[in-house]
């Protein structure tokens, strides 16, 4: 298995390095004018140019191809235009929002999906299975910003139950930093009432993400339960009379979830690149916005930034997920 | 509320009333009622970086108006210079030398005096770096031409007189040149200025999240007059209008800056929020192609002129005034007598008739910002106007970096393209040469209108020192382009500011008014 992990994480290079040249080709293939805005709206022509001078924009695509390269291989992921500031320092500031968000929300889809989907095969075309394939229904056709909506108006608003929006409310200093995780930062803390504080806060935004994960998972889990229950060696241990819960739980459950891990993979970077609108209406300061708002004005490096770190997450996330295969399942060969 | 009551009391009732306890619970006043008194805006724009000589937009002047002083502020309605940094000044009758006192008493955050040297030192940087807001002094204050007489005086002698001079100078700060000498690097201490500050303003920063929140706290040295009682300030980054709105119902921010006419409506009867609908010098009207295409034709340019539905365009802004003219309404030389096109569809044909297309048949192709619903409807209204002179309308949405680059040159430049300009200073200047002047041609703000007669009663109007002879020439001015039509007049949307009644002491003044000076507060 190590020589899979490490065949895997060298295959890495060549498709981060194929990602850069795709993402930097199609930033400067895009057209508009980011150096003439960033320069501002009273900039003279000769302001402008002596604006793309600083940035190396005046250079020749492979001569800033070579320089981003280079920067790269030294931790230097650019500059943003418009703000100036290293997109390194932005992406450190900005993703562990979007991964708390990310991981929150795939454990809600998980930990509620497979036992509700184990429940609506077990109970097969009867109440459990009718209710799921409704709410599974329901929250795959509700697109997440209109239930980010309703969520704060339900529970921030009306009940005021929970905070309309924001990682940490604004007049508290949060735990130190230690993972970027406010959560988990908490818990190191040893601050109980902080952690408390970020689950309130994370609680909207999360439900909102996890609704289409968590739809999927249940229907994957349930038809791969059902092919499972299906199986010769299920009869046999019913015939052998072992008891029904060992049976679910021990037998079935196992295989049926190795085929769902793909699903889990999969969402899993869908999130990570689809956060931007459960973002904006909560004010979540993750990368998800940050992305957005350098896209709209064609600010390039903290696009290509982006656009690295989301793929790079989600082949380790698959990579992750193919080992997973082997953990749960013994007959699965890396070769 | 007796036991019997309680008993009658409905489950939802019990809810909302555990609600609002835990809502009051939830309120900053709570918070600020043990002792600090913060004052919390909502805004929808990050702040770019710290810099005062590079960073633009609302987000950073809020920052640098209450963390950086400059020698005067704007204030009052209409919008008059007060001291600062400069506690008086004096010019020479030709408008050309301008000497300020400062006032002895200013401090920067580190403790040290500010300086005549300071003042020149940030002068000459803004203009070395020619970024940001040095735009303004461009051609007006040269390098080598702002001198400090002592420590408490400086002398700045213009390359030409300049009326706007004192209306302009609100936005260079100052700061401390010791302090930015000591972390210069190779790049004039950009790099250090990114997120550190060298400022004397009434507040300095105590966190900064960036994309979340900048919370201000009171200067450690605080020396200017008439502050109000807050300790602190936090700008706290809401992207979503609804969401400001929401925030500001539930107590949550005292100021909401990005109100939607809609949002506006719905807190009308909001307990506790005032609603703030103030005229502002911000401008939307639609450019056409003076240069190229079929609207280079002045009867064609006439004739759309008279078609378009003025009173749709209004009413679909919401909480705004048609414009009369190019200058914005209130301004000082706005002529409201003026002469502009209003609709009337007769003499719209009689100027069709005398143009190249007198039957219409045409096509026009007029773009807006993508996603800005505002424009799209604007574009809707122009698309219905121009039916009745038989001329179709190609609207394309398109992101605005490519809106910009199309201003680039007649060829590429649409036939009709919306804008809205702000008036970065209270002085029709401001509007009139960024709008009008034939040296913006290539830019957004002017891509390609170019009149030399406009072009030098611009340039007389900012070299006038006598306001009466300046409303003249800005009434001629005036005339001259409605005369040209470049432009259809549009709006001018008023300023939407939400805020709780808590907050004391705001007085509106029609320039940056969404960049809260916050020194004068009280909540």
């Amino acid at each position: 298995m190590l020589r899979f992990v490490l065949r895997r994480l060298m295959l890495l290079v060549p498709v981060m390095f194929g990602l850069t040249v795709m993402m930097f080709i199609i930033a400067r293939l895009l057209p508009g004018d980011p150096v003439g805005l960033a320069a501002g709206p009273n900039a003279t022509q000769a302001e402008i140019a002596a604006y793309a001078r600083d940035f190396g924009l005046d250079q020749p695509v492979w001569v800033q191809y070579g320089r981003y390269l280079w920067g790269l291989l030294h931790g230097d992921l650019g500059v943003s235009i418009f703000s100036r500031r290293p997109v390194l320092a932005d992406l450190i500031a900005y993703l562990p929002a979007t991964m708390e968000l990310v991981f929150a929300a795939m454990a809600l889809a998980v930990g509620l999906g497979i036992p509700a989907g184990l429940a609506a095969a077990v109970w097969r075309n009867r109440w459990p299975d009718y209710a799921s394939r409704v709410a599974a229904l329901a929250a795959i056709s509700m697109p997440r910003f209109f239930l980010g909506l309703l969520l704060q108006l339900t529970f921030a608003m009306w009940l005021f139950w929970l905070p309309l929006g924001g990682r940490f409310p604004i007049i508290l200093e949060p735990p130190p930093t230690v993972t970027g995780f406010l959560t988990l930062d908490a818990l190191f803390a040893g601050d109980w009432e902080a952690f408390v504080t970020a689950c309130r806060h994370l609680a909207l935004p999360a439900i909102a993400m996890c609704l289409s994960p968590l739809a999927t998972i249940m229907r994957m889990m349930r038809a791969s339960t059902i092919e499972v229950l299906q199986q010769d060696y299920v009869m046999t241990a019913r015939a052998l009379g072992l008891p029904p819960r060992l049976i679910v739980f021990k037998y079935v459950a196992k295989n049926a979830v190795s085929a769902t891990l793909t699903v889990i993979g999969l969402y899993f970077g869908w999130l990570l690149g689809g956060t931007v609108l459960v973002e904006t209406v909560f004010d979540w300061p993750g990368i998800g916005l940050y992305a957005t708002s350098a896209i709209v004005s064609q600010d390039f490096m903290p696009v290509i930034g982006v656009a690295l770190v989301i793929g790079l997450m989600f082949m380790l996330v698959n990579l992750l997920v193919d080992v997973l295969y082997g953990v749960i399942n013994p007959k699965v060969r890396y070769t | 509320m007796t036991t019997t009551d309680l008993s009658r009391m409905t489950r939802r009732g019990l809810l909302a009333l555990s609600g609002a306890g835990l809502a009051a619970m939830m309120l900053p006043d709570a918070v600020f009622a043990q002792g600090r008194k913060i004052l919390v805006i909502a805004a929808g724009q990050d702040i770019p970086n710290f810099d005062p000589h590079i960073a633009t937009g609302y987000s950073a002047s809020f920052f640098f108006r209450n963390v950086y002083d400059p020698l005067v502020r704007v204030s009052g309605n209409p919008p008059e210079a007060v001291p600062a940094l400069a506690s008086s000044w004096e010019s020479s009758a030709d408008g050309l030398s301008w000497t300020f006192k400062l006032n002895p008493a200013a401090k920067f955050h580190n403790g040290d005096a500010v300086t005549a040297d300071d003042v020149v030192y940030s002068f000459e940087r803004a203009l070395r770096l020619a970024k940001g807001n040095s735009w303004m002094i461009r051609g007006i204050v040269e390098p080598g031409k702002v001198t400090a007489l002592d420590a408490g005086t400086v002398r700045f002698d213009l390359a030409a007189p300049f009326a706007a001079f004192l209306a302009v100078l609100p936005w260079i700060f100052v700061v401390n040149k010791a302090q930015v000498e000591a972390n210069l690097g190779a790049d004039d201490g950009q790099a250090w200025l990114l997120a550190n500050t060298a400022g004397s303003g009434p507040f300095q920063v105590k966190r900064a999240q960036a994309g979340t929140l900048y919370e201000l706290e009171r200067s450690a040295t605080p020396w200017q007059p008439g502050a109000g009682n807050l300790t602190g300030v936090i700008w706290q980054i809401i992207r979503e209008t609804a969401s400001q709105r929401l925030a500001l119902q539930r107590g949550e921010v005292h100021i909401a800056v990005d109100l939607t006419s809609e949002d506006m409506d719905s807190i009308k009867d909001a307990a506790g929020v005032v609603r703030v609908i103030e005229p502002e010098y911000r401008t939307f009207s639609i450019k056409m192609n003076t240069q190229h295409g079929p609207l280079a034709d002045i009867e064609l340019r006439k004739a759309i002129s008279y078609a378009t539905n003025y009173q749709a365009i209004v009413d679909a802004a919401g909480y705004a005034d048609l414009m009369t003219g190019p200058l914005p309404n209130g301004i000082m030389g706005h002529n409201p007598a003026l002469e502009v096109y209003r609709q009337n569809l007769e003499k719209a044909k009689e100027h069709l008739a005398k143009s190249k297309h007198p039957n219409g048949g045409i096509t026009l192709k007029m773009v807006h910002v993508n996603g800005l619903e505002q424009q799209r409807r604007w574009a809707l209204i122009m698309l219905d106007s121009l039916k009745a002179l038989n001329i179709t309308l190609d609207i394309q949405p398109m992101l605005w970096p490519d809106m910009v680059a199309a201003c680039k040159s007649p060829e590429t430049f649409p036939d009709l393209f919306p804008v809205y300009q702000t008036a970065n200073y209270g002085d029709p200047d401001n509007i009139a040469f960024a709008a009008y002047h034939s040296s913006r041609n290539g830019g957004w703000q002017n891509a390609v209108y170019n009149n030399p007669a406009v072009d030098a009663l611009i340039e007389a109007g900012r070299k006038e020192t006598d306001p009466a002879k300046r409303v003249e020439i800005y009434g001629q001015m005036q005339a001259a382009i409605v005369a040209d039509a470049p432009d259809i007049f549009g709006v001018l949307e008023r300023r939407k500011l939400g805020m709780r009644d808590s907050v004391q002491g705001f007085a509106f003044t029609p320039v940056a008014s969404n960049a809260i000076e916050c020194h004068g507060l009280s909540i």
